[in-house]
């Protein structure tokens, strides 16, 4: 049975207290009272007194990893982690942008989360489908099991079908409504360059105004970025105005990799992101 | 009159690059479709080259780099194969016919694979004519 | 002049105005409701509650060609791009959004640097303004009547529209209105009681209360003015912020642009593209210097823009209350709430 919503609140407001009191951290990432209930907004407790107005509720869908890599290296966090964004701060931590000892994490297991704008039950096919964090200091909740394991790559199968000529058209015909707001990577907890590929001018790699030359480049470009790195929590997909469905592109690179390199990214902190990694055996069969 | 493709060879300067120069030094014959840019690893290659290569009217890429375990820098196409790899999957999900784009490792003294490799490549170019999905219309 | 006309003929009517010019109308698309042009007169759907994308587009699209050129040629050689100055109908514009034209209008023409785009895309069209419902509850992001706004204000549209059950009314409110009316068929007049229903609807419109706080354009500028010091506040209203071009994008009255020059193959173009100061490089200098590098300072100007400088230079402030930005943000960032927020600082 999973802990109740208001259970996890109750839970996470003890710890995020006890943290900042006993000054183990500096800041808490969190969830704060948006405009209206369904509405929720990340939130970073600084002081003890915050804490009363931190909200968990099935709205909070935010990737609270997304914030780490933006305070300097060596504060103290502590973060509230849901399963995919456990394995954000998992993979942030392989790559050295935020380190394991500067870093608490809040887990909090999950089940049944909403998406604020629409007010419907997130598709688990359309995030990495855990329920409970790979990796917490503290669990805010019972661990989740029993539940029907769903495969996160179950949804790509009817896209892998179509013909190359169709799925050209499908990715076009969705790249076609960027409007490049940018917010996918702005919202993705694994896309902190700066400058990102795409604002640069020398060399421009892709054009800036929204056309279909531009938007493609910009849009595989990226998918390319996060190879081995995306840990599938959705929030690309959740943050678009325009409704890309860009989890099935990270999904699609997501699966290759696993299969060819042997590794999901976000599962260990004593991983290696695989496209900084080669073993010596890897096969040629992978480039045919 | 036929269809002549244009293909972007990016070779290795180690190796590939210096098996094409034993392919002409040794006057094998094999088709002029490739330019061919040298880069000094392929683990140089910015997989965004190879898109843009098709955007700008590549009908064909073939990247060429040492054998695994040559390389001049001792692993740079380590990576590269796997990156590679990646580019080829991402090509390929995009909608992007996969023969388009290929990876072969050629040695500086492969000359005679060298023109092999680029005279069958030309030729399944060829067979599957131009390239318009990637490419940007004037 | 009130007509009105069944809400299923209105293809009918879109059909008339698609042979006068260029019709510009709400089409449902994957995400929502957009203003597109309209190639099919069965497209055109006016059972949203608002758009995605504001209708800005229609007189600022979001990418603009100014001039073609050719690399290794003469500048003399470059060519203008001319836009054609074909009638243009925007139809089913809510009166929020229709509200935005006229501040829009200050910096495109209103300043004395006229842009001729802007300018002569405006004077080609004519507005159908169209109400909202103002007896379902507005949008939980909504706050136009903060801004003092009606749910159903007729003025800046040429023609306004409002459902009354299943008719639509249609009254002329300039002289441009009149005309379009005259000349359109299939119309029936309105009986007294539809033009009782009209006016009782416009002063329902007014009373109509969405979110609300007491926001006077003089005081709520000098709030911001000074409160643009208190690094804090801005810090923990931005704390959540992605700092993507959302809000911006959405934005009826946001029209900051880029002038990019885009070339391929040899042939250049210089254009207009849409740009927002919710970018890091936005502010970027040629220095490599940047004088807005931190989240809470592009947050501090988009707000003190609207809010506080705009009322400052032109008397006015620069949001219309549609909500879009609050709707779609990633993070649910409340433009509304930091106004509110920063009055009780």
């Amino acid at each position: 049975m999973a802990t109740s919503f208001k259970q996890i609140e109750e839970n996470l407001k003890n710890e995020a207290r006890k943290l900042l009191e006993d000054q183990k951290v500096s800041l808490v990432l969190a969830y704060g009272r948006g405009y209206d209930e369904n509405h929720p907004v990340p939130f970073v407790a600084k002081i003890a007194a915050d804490v009363e107005n931190i909200v968990f509720n099935e709205y909070c869908t935010a990737n609270m990893a997304r914030y780490l890599v933006r305070y300097p290296r060596g504060t103290k966090m502590a973060v509230a982690v849901k399963p995919a964004d456990s394995r954000a701060v998992v993979q942030l931590i392989q790559e050295d942008k935020v380190k394991r000892e500067d870093v608490i994490l809040l887990g909090i297991p999950v089940i049944g989360m909403k998406n604020s704008k629409t007010g419907e039950v997130i598709d688990s096919k359309t995030t990495c489908g855990l329920y409970n964090p790979v990796l917490y200091d503290v669990l805010l909740g019972e661990e989740i099991h029993g539940q029907p394991v769903v495969s996160p790559y179950d949804v790509l199968a009817q896209y892998e079908a179509m013909d190359k000529d169709a799925r050209f058209a499908f990715w076009q015909k969705e790249f076609d409504k960027c409007i490049r707001c940018y917010a996918c990577r702005k919202a993705c907890p694994m896309c902190y360059c700066d400058p990102c590929f795409i604002d640069q001018n020398k060399p421009k790699w892709g054009e800036k105004s929204p056309q279909s030359h531009g938007n493609l480049m910009y849009h595989l470009t990226r998918f390319h970025h996060l190879a081995g790195r995306c840990i599938d929590c959705g929030e690309c997909s959740r943050a678009c105005p325009v409704d890309i469905p860009l989890y099935l592109f990270h999904k699609k690179v997501a699966r290759e990799c696993e299969e060819m390199f042997g590794q999901a990214a976000g599962k260990s902190i004593q991983d290696k992101p695989v496209l900084v990694n080669f073993r010596v055996d890897d096969s040629d069969k992978i480039l045919e | 009159m036929s269809f002549e493709p244009k293909i972007l060879g990016i070779a290795c300067n180690w190796c590939t690059y210096t098996g094409a120069d034993l392919a002409g030094t040794t006057r094998l014959q094999y088709p002029q479709n490739l330019r061919v840019v040298r880069v000094m690893c392929s683990s140089r290659i910015n997989p965004s080259f190879i898109f843009r290569a098709f955007q700008l009217g590549a009908d064909g890429v073939l990247v060429g780099g040492c054998h695994p375990g040559d390389c001049h820098y001792n692993t740079g196409n380590l990576y590269a194969r796997r990156r590679l790899a990646v580019t080829k999957k991402i090509l390929e999900f995009s909608g992007m016919e996969p023969g388009r784009f290929r990876v072969e490792w050629i040695s500086a003294s492969e000359g005679n694979k060298f023109a092999e490799v680029v005279t069958e490549f030309t030729e399944q170019i060829k067979n599957l004519g131009p390239q318009t999905k990637f490419k940007i219309v004037k | 002049m009130l007509k009105k006309t069944a809400i299923q003929k209105i293809s009918d009517l879109a059909a008339q105005l698609m042979q006068k010019g260029t019709l510009i109308a709400p089409v449902r698309e994957d995400a929502g409701f957009n203003f597109r042009e309209v190639s099919d007169a069965n497209q055109v759907d006016l059972n949203f509650y608002n758009t995605l994308m504001s209708p800005k587009l229609a007189f600022f699209p979001q990418m603009e060609d100014f001039v073609r050129y050719q690399t290794g040629k003469s500048v003399l050689e470059a060519v203008p791009v001319e836009i054609s100055l074909k009638p243009a109908f925007l139809f089913g514009v809510r009166p929020c959004d229709v509200k935005s034209f006229e501040i829009m209008d200050i910096h495109f023409s209103g300043t004395g640097a006229v842009d001729p785009y802007w300018q002569k895309r405006r004077e080609a069209t004519a507005i159908f303004g169209y109400a909202f419902d103002v007896n379902t509850p507005a949008d939980g992001a909504d706050f136009y009547s903060t801004l003092g706004i009606g749910a159903a204000d007729p003025e800046g549209s040429d023609v306004f529209m409002m459902k009354k059950s299943d008719d639509l009314l249609l009254k002329a409110v300039t002289d441009r209105g009149e005309k379009l009316l005259a000349e359109m068929s299939g119309l029936t007049d309105a009986t007294p009681d539809d033009l009782k229903y009209f006016d009782e609807t416009v002063a329902a419109g007014r009373s109509f209360k969405t979110r609300f706080t007491c926001v006077e354009a003089k005081s709520v500028a000098k709030k911001f003015e000074d409160l643009f010091h208190k690094t804090p506040f801005w810090e923990r209203i931005s704390d959540g912020c992605l700092s993507c071009g959302v809000c911006t994008f959405v934005c009826p009255t946001c029209y900051c642009f880029d002038i990019c020059d885009e070339t391929l193959f040899g042939q250049g173009t210089r254009r207009r593209v849409w740009d927002a100061c919710m970018f890091t490089d936005f502010t970027l200098e040629a220095s490599g210097h940047n004088p807005r590098t931190k989240v809470y300072q592009r947050l501090r100007q988009k707000v003190c823009h609207k809010y506080s400088y705009h009322v400052r230079k032109y008397g006015v402030i620069s949001c219309v209350g549609c909500g879009r930005c609050t709707r779609n943000c990633p993070v649910n960032i409340d433009i509304f709430s930091i106004v509110d927020q920063a009055m009780k600082e």
